[in-house]
């Protein structure tokens, strides 16, 4: 995940875009969280700069 | 083997900017093996060569292939048509790759991913280690199989020097003095002898770049069996 | 005292002082001039260091000529660290030719100590293969099997460290350049006097005068940082708690006095052949150093 990370970075998109959560298949509670907090990621980051261009 | 390193993504992006059609090579030898240039790693930077032009708005192809090696002709002889098609290429080989791939399709230009470091092995997987340096005049067999060359900072052929601090070299407490390893392992083979008397002067005209070497024998039985 | 050639002080038995001074990195060379003035009667040679420590300064050869110059005795200290094998001879034959008829060869430290980090390491030869060199010149011959017109005549001598840890591959080493021909050596500073006099029982084996090196402490602080970051030196403890203990402004003036015993120590019992002073910035101490060894 670090090195998906510093490769996107090198590109300049933000590394925190990504991230891997390690979870039970029926672990809803963790599910939602994950969900809630690249969510918020998103939001701070903004829109993906891919996006833009189409 | 050869050890690499992939340069910086923003130098190889300056690089094959006025491309628009960009085939990047891998090499399924050396460079493979230290992570640097075979099949996986140009995946990977192709898929940040796409990235990266979509950030920029530019409509960039790239397309990618990996052979065995890039330092033999016939293998890269199959590629050569595709590479052809392109603008550009890059190569994620070490620097003979580099430009023997470069002799073959001479109006392409070709571009190398990576920064070619040094002739080494592996200590433990992901660390890899200097250890030859190609002087051309081994001297292993007298060093107890330690090079005072690749090892020792300095190179130095009659070691140590004052610097040495523990076992450890002036440059670095992470180096080790390569005399001191030098003068362990000749006591444990009771060989102290070898390193008492005084090596010479190298004798840097044995390396006058690029060397070429032949192999007469191969040669004059090429000959007699093409000319009878 | 610089009357006679540091080779004659050598051979006369007496108790040799040899100092150095640093060129300066620049064109300045008043302070270092002052310097020269000052050790020049007081000590039987005075070494140039030779961009030491890896940073850039007058190239040691000219200041030795600027030593001869002021009725010095120069002793040219030569590393392999920034020239080739051609260069270092061509620098022997200049040495002569100025005047200049001692020389102390040495490997030298590698570059990325210094301020240069990015300069090509030459260590073309080492010192062992440095003296091989002035001995052959002697002869009337260069490394390339060519014959000299006219040949090179010098003292020549180089160093030891008598605390290396792990001591066998120094001493090893130690051997060859006896082996290769030397008439001198400066050692490593040394402050363990006991530890110092089994080292020169092995040394008395050779034909060889020893001149053990003392380096003046300015204070714990500076013994400490020695301890921990040069290697082959150990500052014995009793030593740092008199620096340490000294009263306040006291400290140079309790260094200069353990330097002034320890060279008064070496003398009056015999232990070596004399000593060689580095000051590191403090040449101008040097005299007072000599004052409290009662020389």
């Amino acid at each position: 995940m670090k090195q998906a990370k510093k490769l996107l970075e090198e590109v300049g998109i933000e590394g925190d875009r990504v991230e891997m959560y390690n979870m039970g298949a029926s672990d809803a509670p963790l599910f939602a969280a994950a969900v809630n907090e690249m969510t918020e990621r998103a939001r701070t980051l903004g829109p993906n700069p891919l996006k833009k261009r189409g | 083997m050869i050890v690499g390193e992939r340069k910086p993504f923003d130098e190889i992006k300056e690089m094959v900017q006025d491309h628009k059609k960009i085939m990047i090579l891998g090499c399924g030898t050396c460079v493979a093996v230290c992570m640097a240039g075979g099949e996986k790693e140009v995946e990977l930077l192709a898929a940040q060569m796409r990235l990266a032009a979509k950030l920029d708005g530019k409509n960039v192809e790239v397309m990618e292939d990996t052979v065995t090696r890039q330092c033999d002709r016939e293998y890269i002889e199959p590629i050569l048509e595709k590479a052809r098609e392109c603008d550009a290429v890059i190569s994620m080989a070490c620097g003979v790759g580099v430009q023997l791939l470069s002799d073959l399709i001479e109006e392409i230009p070709v571009y190398p991913a990576l920064n070619t470091r040094f002739i080494g092995t592996n200590e433990v997987e992901g660390v890899w280690l200097e250890r030859c340096m190609m002087c051309g005049d081994c001297v292993l067999g007298k060093t107890g199989g330690i090079c005072p060359i690749a090892m020792c900072a300095k190179g130095l052929v009659n070691g140590p020097c004052g610097g040495t601090n523990k076992g450890k070299c002036e440059v670095s407490n992470e180096k080790d003095c390569a005399w001191t390893l030098i003068y362990r392992r000749l006591e444990k083979q009771g060989k102290l002898d070898n390193i008492r008397e005084i090596f010479p002067p190298k004798k840097y005209g044995l390396h006058v770049n690029p060397i070429r070497q032949v192999n007469e024998a191969y040669l004059h039985a090429e000959m007699e069996e093409h000319h009878g | 005292m610089a009357k006679q050639s540091f080779k004659k002080a050598l051979d006369s038995g007496k108790f040799v002082v040899t100092a150095e001074v640093g060129p300066p990195k620049g064109t300045n060379i008043e302070e270092m001039l002052h310097h020269i003035d000052l050790l020049k009667d007081r000590v039987d040679g005075i070494n140039t260091t030779d961009n030491q420590s890896s940073v850039m300064r007058i190239s040691s050869l000219a200041v030795c000529r600027l030593v001869r110059e002021k009725g010095g005795e120069p002793i040219l200290q030569m590393t392999c660290r920034d020239r080739n094998r051609m260069a270092l001879e061509s620098d022997l034959l200049a040495a002569n030719v100025l005047g200049i008829n001692n020389v102390l060869c040495l490997t030298g430290d590698y570059i990325s100590v210094g301020d240069h980090v990015d300069a090509k390491p030459v260590f073309d030869l080492d010192s062992v293969q440095l003296i091989q060199v002035v001995r052959m010149m002697e002869q009337g011959k260069d490394l390339g099997g060519n014959d000299l017109d006219g040949p090179v005549k010098f003292c020549c001598g180089a160093i030891v460290t008598p605390e290396a840890d792990p001591i066998e591959p120094q001493l090893l080493k130690f051997e060859k350049k006896i082996k290769a021909g030397i008439e001198f050596v400066q050692t490593q500073a040394i402050y363990d006097i006991d530890n110092f006099k089994k080292f020169m029982q092995y040394a008395r084996k050779f034909d060889v005068k020893i001149l053990a090196g003392i380096v003046l402490l300015t204070g714990a602080g500076m013994a400490k940082y020695m301890n921990a970051n040069v290697p082959g030196i150990f500052v014995p403890q009793n030593l740092i708690g008199e620096l340490a203990s000294a009263p306040k402004g006291e400290a140079l003036k309790t260094g200069i006095a353990i330097a002034g015993r320890m060279i008064k120590q070496l003398k009056d019992e015999e232990i070596c052949d004399g000593v060689h002073i580095m000051a590191i910035g403090r040449e101008g101490l040097v005299p007072d150093i000599l004052t409290a060894a009662g020389l």
